[in-house]
């Protein structure tokens, strides 16, 4: 089958030149491993923001509350049994590091933490008015505590009675109860079918910092063996879903790009049966990916795990100019000749996949930037290489065996039967979005790198839980935290009538726990001097069957109290309600939102319009939801119009290089048909096209912009047209093989970017061959 | 000295002595046999009243009202002085009405409710096995002149309730005694 002329290329040159090149390689290879800080957050993934509103989002889904919330849910065990180990890994939990704290909605746990709002009651419970400690006031209160008493109830409420015989705590408890949460049995939070039980734990680590999380995961793996073995755990949230995908992809791109690199250079070992030529091939590309790498710290500062995963995609493209070279030099041929003779060509394959990755480049992703400048770079410098760097290595070609390939019958029905598949296929894919479904992925959620597995988990265990997405909520700006807060306090009365009108169920305002300063100081004064309440309670008392000095807790806390400073956010540091508020009450571009989240909202359009009628209010109804979707919209419209400028420069650089109308039609048909054809194939597959295949798209572009060129160049004879279709073949099978092997990960950006550059490059390969006039000669291929 | 001695001794020999009776003697008195007198007995209602004894007050706060039960599992407090207040267990929720408003709770939500209600259900129908889930049982004196003790197995009950004491004679309870973790205990009688 193959046959060598040659036993090996002759080292003609010095040795000294490979010595220079490897040591240039080398030096880049140190100066990477010196500089490149490798980035874990995947927040670079998510879009630059413009607007208020858009940052908010950002910020809410990279360390917002709801980002640091982990749900744990074990279960497979009987109710005791999940109610205990509940019970014990929360305590666990709450003294972990990593952890600001963990709660399984029992109430003593509650208690405990609520130490600080017993403390502070006459501040914060809005029952307190100069009237609540009249005798009368006081009279009617303490008939209700001894109706308590005789109650079987009223043990709960026994432990503080005699320091608030007026119920303070618990109409803060009330204040601070927004309803949602999940049943309880054993006093703690049950599932409805009581399968299972829920802890919702707050992470130190924000949401997107996926090494942070991936050690939180392990923490409550490690403390829930030894609290509950033998119990099942489950673990979701956004924190979650970072550290799982980081962990998939970094495992995934790791195998994944061992596979294809020992596949492409199998490849190489077979096509060149020549070691020498292989490291001639490799060197190209190695000088391509450290050359892009190092751009890319130069540029942002760091490189994103998912930018190095994605290095492979890069080999994949830049491997095909040295073998191209290699490939289209005829044996004994100087290289520099070869070099020469496709030199056109090779710099317009170059200069239009450069441009293809431009749109890249400019992505608001700053996860795709990165990209786009590693592929810019990278493509660029494997190119000069080849055209440079090997003909100054290696004075003669290689000599080739030959290989014997499948003739490409290009019969000219052939020709018009994929014109006509190809118009199927479009029209198929037109008529499927005219029907109502829209190509376009708009959720920001599915942007997401985490597993569909993991999603679905999620969707599961939070509606197990009975609690939705934190999505709309109401944002009170103002220059200072107590300003902020000043506000939400404000609009409390608007929230309490949406509340009566059933437009939402609940709301959580940061208010509750942090009433404005003035209000504070208000209830604090209205506190009775301490002889004169016991003097009030003593008539209240008159007749009633308690102990004359019961209540003396009562006086000495009020007095206390009247002594008090207002709560301020320093005082609910170490408990669970400092991490809420942290969440709650936020800076953001020099100045503070406090945010009130709103539960069981009905109607988001009214809810908006109800907030517009309020005017001029320094708060706004914010749905995340609405604002994500807009974003995604955005992003992609920047994205078209990147793509759209990238076509536009490749039309420009083909006209240039090609200088003739017919030949860059005879270059763009093909790659222009393969894009098409694969982003019908897509839709009709039901894909929602997302950013990721956007970019996807781009790369087959790229690649299908290569083949193109490569089959358009001229041959000169049946020699020359064989070794080209050995070099496309070759290089078509490294790209197949390298993105094939990426669409098997289970990370969802890999499979997506994978699977569309696969099949692009497949149908690339088949429309040049069948449309190019190399093809068209129906001549013997070489044997 | 001999004294205690005596008493130890006697103690000693009436539990070998029942012991070594208990396996022939069928109709022994224990909590099974208790259980099924209780369970035995026929649904209905009683008039009872309660005694609140506590730190707070200066005297115990009295208030009476009815009792009632029915098969499988429902008990009813009805307290008719000096407040109309209604606490009705049935299935796996305690609803309360007072001032006019009632209110639902569900028994598992806090483990020491759902502990008094077994207290209050499992002695008044006769349900050992509810009893267990919660309590240690204890029965002291004889079928004429029983007394039951009943302690949390679990420390978030023991956090309220440190003990219920039952007495009775045969199948008929007399009182029901809960003491709580604050000191405070309510005496509930049968009349």
């Amino acid at each position: 089958m193959a046959e060598r002329r040659q036993s090996r290329p002759r080292f003609t040159h010095s040795a000294a030149r490979y010595g220079v090149a490897l040591a240039c390689l080398c030096a880049l290879a140190l100066a990477a491993w010196k500089s490149l800080r490798i980035e874990t957050d995947f927040g670079a993934f998510l879009p630059r923001s413009s607007t208020l509103e858009q940052r908010l989002l950002i910020s809410q889904l990279r360390e917002g509350v709801v980002s640091r919330l982990m749900l744990i849910a074990l279960d497979g065990a009987d109710e005791q049994k999940l109610a205990q180990a509940s019970r014990d890994l929360t305590e666990r939990l709450n003294g972990a590091p990593g952890f600001d704290y963990a709660s399984n909605g029992s109430l003593e746990r509650f208690l405990e933490q609520g130490e600080v709002l017993m403390r502070n009651r006459y501040a914060l419970s809005p029952a307190v008015t100069p009237d609540r400690f009249t005798p009368p006031a006081l009279r009617a209160a303490l008939e209700e505590q001894l109706a308590q008493l005789a109650s079987p109830m009223g043990m709960l409420a026994r432990n503080v009675m005699a320091r608030d015989p007026t119920g303070e705590f618990l109409a803060v408890l009330r204040e601070l109860d927004s309803g949602g949460v999940p049943a309880l049995r054993g006093g703690v939070w049950f599932s409805a079918d009581g399968k299972r039980v829920f802890i919702l734990a707050q992470t130190r680590a924000a949401g997107f910092d996926s090494q942070g999380q991936a050690q939180a995961m392990r923490t409550v793996r490690e403390l829930a063996t030894q609290a509950a073995p033998g119990v099942n755990l489950s673990l979701t949230g956004p924190g979650v879903f970072a550290a799982e995908a980081r962990r998939l992809i970094e495992h995934d791109a790791r195998l994944l790009s061992l596979c294809s690199a020992g596949f492409i250079l199998a490849l190489m070992l077979f096509a060149y049966r020549s070691p020498l030529a292989v490291l001639l091939v490799a060197l190209p590309v190695a000088f391509g990916l450290l050359a892009g790498m190092l751009l890319v710290q130069a540029v942002f500062g760091s490189v994103h795990a998912l930018t190095v995963a994605f290095a492979a995609t890069l080999l994949g493209e830049a491997v095909d100019y040295p073998n191209y070279l290699l490939l289209n030099a005829a044996p004994g041929e100087p290289l520099s000749g070869a070099a020469q003779r496709i030199g056109r060509t090779l710099a317009l394959a170059v200069l239009t996949t450069v441009a293809s990755a431009l749109a890249l480049a400019m992505s608001g992703f700053q996860g795709l930037a990165q990209l786009g400048v590693l592929t810019m770079s990278g493509i660029l410098v494997a190119g000069l290489a080849t055209r440079w760097l090997l003909p100054w290595l290696l004075r003669e070609a290689p000599a080739v065996p030959r290989h014997r390939l499948p003739s490409l019958t290009a019969a000219p029905g052939l020709k018009w039967a994929s014109a006509a598949v190809l118009v199927m296929l479009i029209g198929a894919a037109a008529w499927t979005v005219l029907a109502g479904r829209g190509p376009w992925e708009e959720d920001l959620v599915a942007l997401s790198p985490a597993p569909p597995g993991l999603r679905e988990l999620d969707a599961r265990l939070r509606a197990d839980m009975g609690a939705a997405e934190a999505g709309v909520f109401v944002a009170s700006a103002g220059a200072s935290a107590e300003a902020a807060l000043a506000e939400a306090e404000r609009i409390r009365p608007l929230l309490e009538r949406w509340k009566s009108d059933h437009w939402i169920r609940a709301y959580d305002s940061p208010a509750s726990l942090l009433p404005a300063r003035d209000t504070q100081l208000r209830r604090l004064a209205a506190l009775p001097e301490p002889a004169t309440l016991e003097a009030e309670l003593r008539t209240a008392l008159r007749g009633l069957p308690f102990r004359p000095d019961a209540f003396t807790p009562f006086v000495r806390d009020v007095a206390t109290a009247r002594g008090q400073t207002p709560v301020s956010r320093a005082s609910y540091d170490g408990t669970p309600f400092g991490a809420k508020l942290r969440a709650q009450l936020i800076e953001l571009d020099g100045q503070w939102l406090a945010l009130t989240p709103l539960s069981g909202v009905t109607d988001t359009a009214q809810l908006a319009q109800a907030a517009e009628r309020q005017g001029g209010s320094a708060s706004r109804l914010i749905d995340l939801k609405r604002i994500s979707t807009r974003m995604v919209d955005g992003y992609r419209d920047d994205a078209l119009r990147q793509t759209g400028l990238g076509a536009l420069i490749i039309l420009t650089l083909l006209a240039a290089g090609l200088r003739s109308p017919a030949r860059v039609l005879r270059v763009t048909a093909p790659a222009a048909a393969g894009l098409a054809a694969t982003a019908a194939v897509l839709m009709l597959a039901g894909v929602k096209l997302s950013v990721f295949h956007l970019v996807a798209l781009l790369l087959v572009l790229g690649v299908g912009l290569n083949y193109a060129l490569f089959f358009e160049r001229p041959p000169h004879g049946a020699e020359e047209r064989g070794r080209t279709r050995l070099s496309l073949a070759v290089c078509a099978l490294s790209t197949i093989a390298t993105f094939g092997f990426m669409s098997l990960s289970s990370a969802p950006v890999l499979h997506a970017i994978g699977a569309t550059v696969a099949l692009g490059a497949l149908l690339c390969l088949g429309f040049s061959a069948l449309w190019s006039p190399s093809a068209s000669h129906t001549d013997t291929p070489a044997s | 000295m001999p004294d205690y001695f005596m008493r130890g001794w006697r103690t000693a020999a009436v539990l070998l002595l029942w012991t070594v009776c208990a396996p022939v003697h069928a109709q022994a008195w224990d909590v099974d046999r208790l259980m099924q007198q209780l369970a035995g007995i026929p649904e209905g209602q009683v008039n009872y009243t309660e005694r609140k004894y506590s730190a707070l007050l200066s005297k115990p706060a009295v208030s009476s009202g009815v009792l009632s039960f029915h098969r499988p599992d429902s008990v009813e407090k009805e307290m008719r002085t000096p407040n109309k207040e209604r606490y009705a267990i049935a299935g796996d929720e305690v609803v309360v009405a007072r001032n006019g408003a009632e209110r639902r709770y569900a028994l598992a939500s806090q483990p020491a409710l759902a502990a008094l209600a077994a207290s209050l259900r499992g002695v008044l129908l006769g349900d050992q096995a509810l009893l267990r889930r919660y309590f240690k049982m204890e029965l002291q004196g004889d079928e004429r002149a029983w007394r039951l003790a009943l302690e949390p197995l679990d420390a978030s009950v023991a956090r309220y309730v440190t003990r219920v004491s039952v007495t009775g004679s045969a199948g008929r309870i007399q009182s029901i005694d809960t003491e709580e973790a604050s000191g405070d205990h309510s005496l509930l009688q049968v009349q």
